[in-house]
C-alpha cells in the first residue's frame, strides 16, 4: 500500500513539476490593443516626391498605429481620375502591404499626373492625405495582341454583320482606359448571335506562323480590357484560340485543337479579365466539348485568336467595348 | 413515394419466406415513436409587444424504425433499418418521408477476424476520437431525460461513440506466458466526400493496439488520422491532423480495496500540405488519474491530472455534439424584428435538430452559458490542472468532483485565465428509507464553473460564473405508472471574451462578452410502462429566458407533449 501510494506521489509531483506555462507570447491579438482608444504613432507618408513607374520604381506608403486596425489606401490620379485601392488589417502599414507598382484598380490606368493617396482607418471619421507624381507610367510586360492606338491592324481580319445601330469601330474619347482608343461595339442583330468579329493571325505580328509564347499554359496569361455599357443587353465576348499542332502554317479545324474562353459581359465599367491558357476549355455553341486535336493545351502553337462579339438576337440592342488584349507571363495583367 | 412503398412490400414479402423458414435466419428489430406537441411563446421585449411571431404552435409526428436483421449463415449478419415518417398532418405523401436509417454487414473471417462495414458506432481514448457530450446536465431529471434519449436515439449516441459510415475490424492474439492476449482495432470512414471541384475527399482512419499482459496490466498504442484523398480536386493541397497516443492502466487490490492507476500520453498534428497561410500546429497531451475503491465504504476516489497544450488538436475528440449556430426547431425567430432566437436550455435538452450525428471537421464554437471550462471536455486545448472526485454508490448514488485547471498560453494576454468546476450529483431512492416497493426516487445536482483572470491591465479581466441547479422526483404512484417532476436552473453571468477563430482555428479577435443570462425549466409528467421498452407519457413544461444585460429578449416557452415510444 505504501509503496503504491509513493508511486503515485512521485508521478502526481513530476507532473506537477512539469506542467508548462507559455510567458513569452499568447495566442491571437492583444486585447488591450483591441480595446483602447486608436491612436497613429506613425503619421501617413510616403516615401517618393516623385515616381517613375516606367523604370520600375515603386512608391511606399508607411504609417503605425497602437493597434491593428482595418485600413485603405486610395491613389486617385488628378488627371485621368484612374484609382488604385490597396486594403490591409495591420498595426503597421509599410514595405510588405502597401507597395504601388504604379497599377490600376478602377480603370482608366494612371498618366503622367499627380496623384493624392488618402488613408482612411475603419470606424474612424478622420482620413489622411499624402501627394505624389507619376512621372513615367507603368511598362505593361507582355505580348500585345491589340490597344488599338493605331486603329484595325493591317493582317487582322475584321467582320462586321449590317443590322441596326451597327458600331465596329476604333474610337478616341475620354473613356479610354489605356492610351487614347479602344475598340467599340454595337450593334442589333435579330437573326443571327454574331454581331461582328476580329481575327488576330500570329502572321500579322510578323513572320512566324505561331504568337511568340511559351510552352507552359501554366504560365502563359491571356488578359483583355472590357467595358459593359449600361442599359444594353448583355454582350457574350468569345475568344478563339487556334493552334496549328502539326506546323504546317495552317489550322485544321477538323484535326487540331481549338481553344475557347467565352465572357457574359454583365457589369457597368471596364473590367480586367485575365485566364490561364492552361484553363481555356472547348465550347461548341457555349456548351463545354472534346477538342479535335491533341487535347493540349500547346500556347507555343497557337496561330489565331479570334474575337467574337455576340448577343441573343432575341434580346436586341448589345454594346461592349475592348481594349488591351494582351498576353502574360506568371500570372495575370497588372495594369 | 408509390415506387417506395411497393419495393417496401416486395421486401417484406421476401422476408416473410425467409422469417417462416425453420431457422430464425431473419428477425425484425426496431422501435416507434409518436410525439404530439402543444408550444405556446411569450415574448418580453422591452422594445414593442412582438405581433409578428405566430404565438402558438401545435406539431408531432409518428415514426416507424423498421430493422431487418438477416443472418443467412452464423458467421454473418446483415442489418437494414427504414424510416417510415409522417408529419401530423402530412397523408399520402405530403409529409410522409421514407428513409434508409441505419445499414450494416458484420460477421467472422475464419472465427478470428471481425469485420463490420456500413454504419459504425466507434469510439476510441478520450484525446483520439471520443464524444464528450461536454455540454450535458449530469443529474438531468427523468422527466427531461425522457426528451433527451430520443435525441440520444437520433443521433445513435452510445455513451460516448460517434456515428460514422466505413470499415472496422478487429481481432485478438491469445498468449500462454508473460501477455495475456493483443487486441488489434482498426477502421477507416469517410468524413465527408468530395465534390470533384472544391471539396476534396476526406477520410478518418484508426487503429488501437492493446496488450493486455493481466487482468492488472494493460497497455494500448492508439493513432487517428483525418487526412484528404490526394487527386479527389485539383488543388492539391490536403489537410492532415493526425493524434497517437499511449495509455496504460495498471489495477491492483489492497486487501478488499482496488488501486487503479491510468495514465495516457500522446501528440497532435494539424496541417495543410502547400498552404503557406495555415500553421502546423503541434501539441501533446497528458493525463493521469489514480483511484482508489473503498468497499467497505462502497466509495471510489479518483485524483487526476491534465496537461492539454494550446495547440493540441484533435477533431475526433474535439468535435461538439451540439451546433450552437444551428436554428431550434420551434420558434427560430422571434420579436418584431424576427430576430434569431438563442439556443435555449429547452433546446439543449429536447430538440435534436441542433445535435451533430458524427464529428465535425470544422473546430465547432463552443457556449460559455453552458460550458466555459471545459467546452471540449477532457480534450479540451490548453488546459492544464488537477481534478478530484468521489462517487459513493450503495442505495445513493452520489457523486462529488472538482476541477482546478489553468490556462497553458495567454488568450490575447500573457495573463492567464483560471477555471474551477465543482460538481455534485446525487440520486437518492426514498423508497429504501420510506420501507415502500414503489419506486420514488430524487434527484438532486449543482454544478458551479467559475473563471477568472487578473490583469494589470483592467480590459483584459476576466470574472464569469456559470451555475446549474437541477432537481427531479420520480415516484411510481401505481404498479408501472410514474409521476415526474423537474427543475433545471442554468445562469451565466459575468464578463469574459468570445475567440473568433480562422479556418486554421487561430484566433483572429477576441470579443468582450458581459453576460447575465437566467433560464429555468420545469416540468411535471406521467409516463405509464406497458413493459420495460415501451411506455406512454404526457409532459408539461415551462422554459423561462431572462437576458439581464436585453442583448437577447426575454422569452418563455410552455409546451405540452405527448410521448408514445416503444423498441422491439
Amino acid at each position: 500500500m505504501k509503496k503504491n501510494l509513493s508511486i503515485l506521489l512521485c508521478a502526481i509531483l513530476f507532473f506537477s513539476i512539469s506542467c508548462r506555462k507559455n510567458k513569452t507570447q499568447f495566442d491571437g491579438p492583444s486585447i488591450n490593443e483591441i480595446y483602447s482608444d486608436f491612436k497613429i504613432i506613425d503619421s501617413f507618408k510616403i516615401n517618393k516626391d516623385s515616381v517613375n513607374f516606367t523604370n520600375a520604381e515603386t512608391a511606399v506608403f508607411s504609417a503605425k498605429f497602437n493597434k491593428i486596425v482595418d485600413w485603405t489606401i486610395s491613389i486617385y490620379g488628378a488627371t485621368s481620375k484612374a484609382t488604385k485601392i490597396i486594403s490591409g488589417s495591420s498595426k503597421q502599414i509599410d514595405i510588405s502591404n502597401a507597395t504601388w507598382n504604379g497599377s490600376s484598380t478602377v480603370f482608366p490606368i494612371f498618366n503622367t499626373e499627380n496623384c493624392k493617396a488618402i488613408l482612411r482607418v475603419k470606424d474612424l471619421t478622420d482620413s489622411f492625405m499624402v501627394s505624389t507624381k507619376i512621372v513615367g507610367t507603368k511598362k505593361l510586360d507582355g505580348f500585345m495582341i491589340a490597344d488599338f492606338e493605331t486603329g484595325i491592324k493591317t493582317g487582322w481580319t475584321k467582320f462586321a454583320q449590317t443590322g441596326a445601330n451597327m458600331d465596329f469601330q476604333v474610337k478616341s474619347d475620354s473613356i479610354a482606359p489605356e492610351g487614347k482608343k479602344y475598340l467599340s461595339m454595337a450593334g442589333t442583330v435579330n437573326w443571327d448571335w454574331l454581331i461582328g468579329l476580329i481575327d488576330f493571325p500570329a502572321k500579322a505580328y510578323g513572320t512566324s506562323p505561331v504568337f511568340p509564347l511559351g510552352t507552359n499554359p501554366n504560365s502563359e496569361y491571356f488578359n483583355c480590357l472590357i467595358y459593359g455599357v449600361p442599359s444594353t443587353n448583355p454582350s457574350l465576348v468569345l475568344f478563339q484560340f487556334r493552334e496549328d499542332e502539326n506546323e504546317n502554317g495552317t489550322f485544321d479545324a477538323n484535326t487540331e485543337d481549338e481553344y475557347d474562353y467565352q465572357v457574359t459581359v454583365d457589369w457597368v465599367g471596364w473590367k480586367l479579365i485575365s485566364v490561364k491558357y492552361a484553363d481555356l476549355g472547348y465550347l461548341v455553341n457555349g456548351v463545354p466539348a472534346t477538342p479535335k486535336g491533341n487535347g493540349l493545351r500547346n500556347p507555343n502553337k497557337l496561330t489565331k485568336i479570334s474575337m467574337l462579339h455576340l448577343a441573343n438576337p432575341n434580346d436586341g440592342f448589345a454594346s461592349s467595348k475592348l481594349d488591351l488584349m494582351i498576353f502574360t507571363q506568371n500570372g495575370p495583367l497588372q495594369p | 413515394m408509390i415506387k417506395k412503398i411497393n419495393i417496401l412490400i416486395l421486401l417484406m414479402f421476401v422476408v416473410n419466406v425467409c422469417y417462416s423458414q425453420k431457422e430464425r435466419k431473419v428477425t425484425f428489430v426496431g422501435g416507434a415513436r409518436s410525439v404530439m406537441t402543444n408550444n405556446r411563446l411569450v415574448v418580453n421585449d422591452t422594445i414593442a409587444e412582438d405581433t409578428s411571431t405566430a404565438k402558438r404552435n401545435t406539431g408531432g409526428y409518428a415514426l416507424i424504425d423498421l430493422g431487418v436483421n438477416i443472418k443467412p449463415n452464423k458467421n454473418t449478419e446483415i442489418l437494414g433499418m427504414f424510416r417510415i415518417k409522417n408529419n401530423f398532418g402530412g397523408f399520402w405523401g405530403s409529409g410522409v418521408t421514407f428513409d434508409v436509417r441505419q445499414l450494416y454487414m458484420k460477421g467472422v473471417v475464419a472465427n478470428a477476424l471481425r469485420y463490420q462495414l456500413g454504419d459504425l458506432n466507434l469510439k476510441q481514448t478520450a484525446f483520439t476520437l471520443y464524444n464528450h457530450h461536454a455540454d450535458a446536465i449530469d443529474s438531468l431529471p427523468t422527466v427531461f431525460n425522457l426528451q433527451r434519449n430520443i435525441v440520444n436515439y437520433e443521433k445513435f449516441y452510445q455513451k460516448n461513440t460517434w456515428r460514422m459510415q466505413g470499415a472496422n475490424v478487429d481481432f485478438g492474439i491469445s498468449f500462454k506466458n508473460i501477455i495475456k492476449e493483443i487486441n488489434f482495432t482498426g477502421f477507416t470512414t469517410r468524413i465527408n466526400a468530395t465534390n470533384f471541384s472544391s471539396v476534396p475527399e476526406r477520410l478518418m482512419s484508426g487503429a488501437v493496439i492493446q496488450i493486455v499482459q493481466s487482468n492488472k496490466l494493460s497497455a494500448s498504442y492508439n493513432i487517428n488520422s483525418v487526412y484528404d484523398v490526394k487527386g479527389t480536386v485539383l488543388d492539391s493541397n490536403s489537410f492532415t491532423n493526425k493524434v497517437q497516443s499511449i495509455d496504460a492502466s495498471y489495477t491492483t487490490k489492497i486487501k478488499e480495496n482496488n488501486l487503479t492507476i491510468a495514465a495516457e500520453i500522446g501528440n497532435s498534428h494539424y496541417a495543410y500540405s502547400i498552404d503557406t497561410l495555415a500553421p502546423h500546429l503541434k501539441d501533446y497531451f497528458i493525463h493521469a488519474s489514480a483511484s482508489y475503491k473503498i468497499a467497505k465504504y462502497h466509495t471510489k476516489a479518483t485524483i487526476g491530472y491534465l496537461e492539454v497544450g494550446p495547440e493540441f488538436r484533435s477533431i475526433g475528440a474535439q468535435s461538439k455534439d451540439i451546433n450552437y449556430n444551428a436554428l431550434p426547431v420551434y420558434y427560430d425567430r422571434y420579436t418584431n424584428a424576427q430576430n434569431i432566437r438563442p439556443i435555449a436550455l429547452i433546446d439543449v435538452i429536447s430538440n435534436d435538430n441542433i445535435y451533430n450525428r458524427t464529428v465535425s471537421s470544422k473546430l465547432l464554437s463552443e457556449n460559455a452559458w453552458y460550458n466555459n471550462a471545459m467546452p471540449y471536455g477532457l480534450a479540451t486545448f490548453n488546459r492544464v490542472g488537477a481534478y478530484g472526485s468521489i462517487h459513493y454508490k450503495k442505495d445513493i448514488d452520489a457523486v462529488v468532483s472538482y476541477y482546478n485547471l489553468s490556462e497553458i498560453k495567454g488568450q490575447g494576454t500573457f495573463a492567464l485565465q483560471n477555471f474551477s468546476i465543482l460538481k455534485c450529483n446525487a440520486k437518492i431512492p426514498l423508497q429504501a428509507y420510506l420501507k415502500t416497493a414503489k419506486k420514488l426516487e430524487v434527484q438532486l445536482g449543482t454544478q458551479m464553473q467559475n473563471t477568472n483572470r487578473t490583469s494589470t491591465v483592467e480590459i483584459e479581466n476576466v470574472n464569469f460564473k456559470n451555475t446549474q441547479y437541477t432537481a427531479g422526483i420520480n415516484w411510481e404512484v401505481f404498479s408501472n405508472f410514474e409521476l415526474m417532476v423537474g427543475l433545471v436552473s442554468q445562469n451565466a453571468i459575468g464578463t469574459h471574451f468570445i475567440a473568433d477563430r480562422n479556418v486554421y482555428t487561430e484566433v483572429t479577435y477576441f470579443h468582450q462578452n458581459k453576460l447575465d443570462i437566467q433560464q429555468q425549466m420545469k416540468a411535471v409528467g406521467l409516463m405509464y410502462h406497458f413493459s420495460p421498452k415501451i411506455y406512454l407519457s404526457t409532459i408539461y413544461q415551462q422554459s423561462k429566458f431572462v437576458d439581464g444585460n436585453k442583448q437577447f429578449a426575454d422569452f418563455n416557452i410552455n409546451q405540452f407533449n405527448i410521448i408514445y415510444n416503444m423498441l422491439f
